[in-house]
């Protein structure tokens, strides 16, 4: 009987020691996997898990924000939402396009599955936000926050790196942000009062592109007051044209606005809408672009607005253009897949 | 049916007529009639009075005797009247019968130790161990603070005697305990097995104190005192969390009751035994300074213990324990330089800010449940001595009342002196940690009352479950609550890794953290906290706290600058605002975390772009 009693003893303290070992191994086991975990890098993260809505780790476009290779970019019909456009571009043009450019009012919803589909395709979106029916200084005023907060809520969510360039060409008169109707103290205050409230949601993976025309036209605009500060601004994104009215020099087309930004910014800049237009001059346009973007090391590089709007600024309309753009485009230094900076 | 009578016939009462077995038949055989003759009996009918049984058992024992007892020659004088006696051959009657009632015991139990108690004791033990590692284990977070500084300080320190790579110097200056000893031998731990494993070192400093505390009573009072004891210091709030905490209190609070066992297990032996415990003693305050707080407790109890044995001179016992201590401690401080360390963090340790009342507070909530049950033991004890049922016990009484009032009063009073000292110097600091210690002590005195509220002969249990199960409430809740103070560093640490390079410099707030993660790639001299900087600016000029900080960002100083909100909340505050203003700086991201009792905040990480 007493042996019976203490081969039970026994028995039960195997029993306990048992569970004791397994509920430690499990929690020794999820311990280990969080710190092992934490060695792993995010480089390279694929849309997949990038995406996911639970990921911890914001994305750091930090190694977006200034490349070795320049960014090869275009504003096609129906991109990023539609790859279709894109894809004939990419086949016409031999490249792969990686930072798409696309319009959307204010009001409109983020796109994160165009965003999606961009990224899957090794492409960064740039979204050009435009306050067509809100006055800038309601905006500044708060009158929005509701819009932005979600708006930010969603790519926050996203967590892939997007572009933003807000009421673009606002040293313009001819937008309905422009110099006529909204003043330089409006546009700053509304220009940070919508990046606070990104920081604030936690959307960090935005690159804030401040857009103006280059100054050719509209010569009396100074920049400087309109800029919002480096603490809020990404790069400059300049927009401007090859037009038959000016010669062709990249100097000519852009070497005016650059040289005004750079008195109070050393951020860098991009071509943030560019093309020349058709004509016997494009093709020389067109070499003038690629050379002036690979001279400067500050200019990140260009997006190809390749729509017909105002004028036919597609590539396909001149097929010798196309061809010069094709072998220039070839250059090893431009584009690169923004998923591996 | 049966042959039951019909009609109810009274029958004498028989109050034994239920029962198995029968005060008639003391020699401990059944009672119950042989099988033969209980399925007669069945056959018989279903008689429902034991009586017929007692008799039968009765006749069954009478006819054990037959063959000696001479029986009259049946028939042939029968009805016949007899004149004369007739010899009968005489036969030998036993005096006693064959059979012999065992002596009844004066209590249904004995008092002595025995190898069943021993061993049903430490089965309970270990149950108790094992609820103290489940509560322990089911605790988790990325490292403390406090964990990854003394990790990392470990890492450090190996690598500078395998490697001679360059040694973080300073260390003794703030650590609270000897920066050789336990980072060390946590470090060497974690290099193998992680977090998990210097963790786990913890776990089994935490259970071996237990299982201490649990011999040391015993030796003292008793199984069930020492059960009680146990488990009352296993489910607080203060031992779950520091059986998975990587830091120098478990092996103190281990090393102490190591010591408390020594003085306690050499009681009877010659009084140089005592001296065991010394370097233990001595090792527990070179572990963690703090400890020392307790040893006149232990040499105290040296004397207590030795009482009954040695009479007045268990004082030679305590003065040779004090002696020796005082002797191993001063050659430590003479060959280590640990008194600047021992000053800093121990005895002349920062003053705080909070007051007595909350301090008072959070002790009460933390371990007042223990303090008030230990407090109750001592006066109980201090009334009546006996220690339990049995009448056979050695000393009914127990000890004299003086020595039990002075028994109750240092044990319980050793608890009131980790808070009486963070009072003094107002601050909350740890406080949970060093509770612990003190409720080592105490644990004795609780156990004492837990079992004089359940009673003699367990009269009340309900009593000693509520206590224990309040107890176990209160620390799962309390412990799960504290290792969530602090947020999940996994993210932060996932979204800097790309940022360390050698050169570069960092301002973070709990930058331990993370160095202690990316040790492989970032070391402690890169890092500024957000507690104090001492920025030189091109001239030279040396600039302190927020102007210091000011400086350094406006002139991109720091290649990263990481902030969580949580130590430093205001200046936090301060350093975003001139983050933003400098315009050198782009915010890589901000992981928002939840802290336990509802409070969140979100690391905010910037690197310089510009």
């Amino acid at each position: 009987m007493r042996s019976f009693t203490r081969v039970r003893t026994a028995v039960a303290a195997c029993a306990l020691s048992g569970v004791l070992a397994l509920s430690g191994c499990s929690v020794l086991g999820e311990e280990s996997g969080g710190s092992a975990s934490a060695g792993a890098g995010e480089a390279g993260a694929g849309v997949d898990d990038a995406a996911s809505p639970e990921a911890d780790v914001p994305y750091d476009v930090v190694p977006l924000l200034k490349p070795d290779k320049k960014y090869f970019g275009a504003a096609v019909e129906g991109a990023p939402n539609s790859t279709k456009g894109l894809d004939t571009y990419a086949e016409m043009v031999g490249k792969q396009p990686n930072l798409i450019e696309y319009y959307a009012a204010w009001g409109d919803g983020f796109d994160a599955t165009g965003v999606r589909n961009a990224w899957r395709e090794g492409a960064m979106t740039l979204m050009s936000w435009e306050p067509f029916d809100t006055p800038v200084a309601d905006i500044a005023a708060g009158k929005s926050d509701t819009y932005i907060e979600e708006y930010a809520t969603a790519v926050r969510k996203l967590n892939l790196p997007v572009v933003i360039s807000f009421a673009d060409e606002f040293n313009g008169h001819w937008e309905k942000w422009g110099t006529k109707n909204v003043t330089p103290e409006d546009y700053v205050a509304a220009w940070r009062h919508i990046h606070e409230t990104f920081i604030d949601v936690g959307a960090s993976n935005v690159i804030w592109a401040w857009s103006p025309n280059i100054v050719n036209p509209v010569k009396s605009v100074k920049l400087e007051p309109y800029y919002p500060g480096d603490a809020y601004v990404d790069w400059v994104g300049l927009i401007g044209y090859w037009t038959i009215e000016e010669d062709g020099a990249f100097d000519s087309v852009f070497g005016a606005t650059r040289d005004q930004v750079r008195t109070f910014t050393k951020k860098p800049m991009i071509l943030l809408e560019t093309a020349a237009m058709a004509g016997e001059r494009r093709r020389a346009d067109i070499r003038n672009l690629f050379a002036g973007v690979t001279a400067d090391d500050d200019m990140l590089g260009f997006v190809w607005f390749n729509h017909k709007k105002r004028a036919d600024w597609r590539l396909e309309a001149s097929p010798l253009a196309l061809k010069e753009f094709k072998r220039l485009a070839a250059d090893d230094s431009f584009g690169f897949d923004v998923r591996k900076p | 049916m049966t042959s039951r009578h019909d009609h109810y016939t009274p029958q004498p009462y028989d109050p034994y007529a239920d029962d198995d077995f029968t005060w008639f038949n003391s020699d401990g055989q059944s009672a119950a009639v042989p099988q033969g003759q209980q399925g007669q009996q069945g056959q018989q009918g279903q008689q429902g009075y034991g009586y017929d049984e007692q008799y039968h058992a009765y006749q069954q024992q009478h006819e054990q005797y037959a063959d000696a007892v001479p029986q009259q020659p049946v028939g042939q004088h029968e009805d016949q009247p007899t004149y004369a006696l007739r010899t009968v051959r005489y036969q030998q009657v036993p005096d006693e019968p064959e059979y012999h009632i065992p002596q009844t015991p004066d209590a249904g139990w004995d008092d002595r130790p025995s190898r069943r108690r021993a061993w049903v004791s430490r089965g309970v033990l270990v149950v108790l161990m094992a609820i103290q590692a489940v509560l322990s284990l089911r605790l988790s977070n990325t490292a403390f603070q406090d964990e990854a500084l003394y990790l990392a300080a470990g890492h450090n320190i190996i690598d500078h005697w395998t490697n001679s790579t360059p040694l973080h110097s300073g260390y003794e200056s703030y650590f609270s305990g000897s920066p050789m000893l336990y980072p060390v031998a946590a470090a060497l731990v974690d290099g193998y097995f992680g977090l998990s494993g210097a963790r786990l070192l913890s776990l089994l400093c935490m259970l071996g104190a237990t299982g201490l505390l649990y011999s040391f009573t015993r030796r003292m009072f008793n199984e069930r005192v020492a059960l009680v004891a146990a488990a009352m210091f296993a489910v607080t709030q203060p031992t779950i969390v520091l059986g998975w905490f990587a830091t120098y209190d478990a092996p103190a609070i281990f090393l102490l009751a190591l010591s408390a066992w020594i003085v306690v297990r050499t009681n009877r032996a010659p009084a140089i035994a005592v001296l065991l415990a010394a370097p233990v003693m001595v090792l527990a305050v070179a572990v963690k300074y703090a400890s020392a707080l307790y040893v006149p407790t232990l040499v105290v109890l040296a004397a207590l213990t030795a009482w009954h044995h040695k009479g007045w001179r268990c004082l030679l016992r305590a003065f040779l324990l004090g002696l020796g201590t005082a002797a191993l401690v001063g050659v430590g401080l003479m060959y280590t330089d640990v008194l600047a360390g021992v000053q800093q963090t121990t005895t002349n340790r920062a003053h705080g800010t909070d007051s007595a009342a909350s301090l008072l507070q959070k002790s009460a909530e933390w371990g007042g449940l223990m303090f008030a049950t230990a407090v109750a033991g001592a006066a109980a004890y201090a009334l009546r001595g006996r220690m339990n049922e049995s009448p056979r016990s050695y000393g009914l009484n127990g000890p004299g009342w003086r020595w039990r009032v002075l028994l109750g009063l240092v044990l319980t009073g050793t608890a009131v002196l980790a808070p009486a000292y963070q009072i003094h110097l107002s601050t909350a600091v740890s406080l949970y940690k060093h509770l612990d210690f003190g409720l080592l002590f105490a644990a004795p005195m609780a156990g004492v009352g837990v079992i004089r509220l359940v009673g003699k002969h367990f009269r009340y249990p309900q009593l000693g479950i509520l206590i224990w199960v309040a107890a176990l409430c209160l620390g799962v809740s309390q412990s799960e609550w504290r290792f969530g103070l602090w947020p999940d560093s996994t993210p932060l640490v996932k979204a800097i890794e790309p940022y360390m390079k050698p050169e570069a410099r960092y301002l973070g707030a709990t930058y331990e953290v993370p160095v202690y993660y990316l040790r492989d790639k970032t070391n402690h001299s890169q890092w500024t906290s957000t507690y104090g900087i001492g920025y030189s600016d091109e001239k030279g000029k040396i600039h302190h706290g927020r102007e210091g900080y000011r400086l350094a960002i406006e002139a991109g100083y720091f290649d990263l600058v990481v902030l969580d909100g949580v130590a430093t909340p205001d200046l936090d505050k301060y350093l975003e605002q001139q983050v933003t203003k400098s315009g050198h700086y782009r915010m890589v991201g901000t992981i928002s975390f939840e802290l336990s009792g509802g409070g969140t905040g979100s690391y905010k990480i910037w690197t310089k772009t510009s």
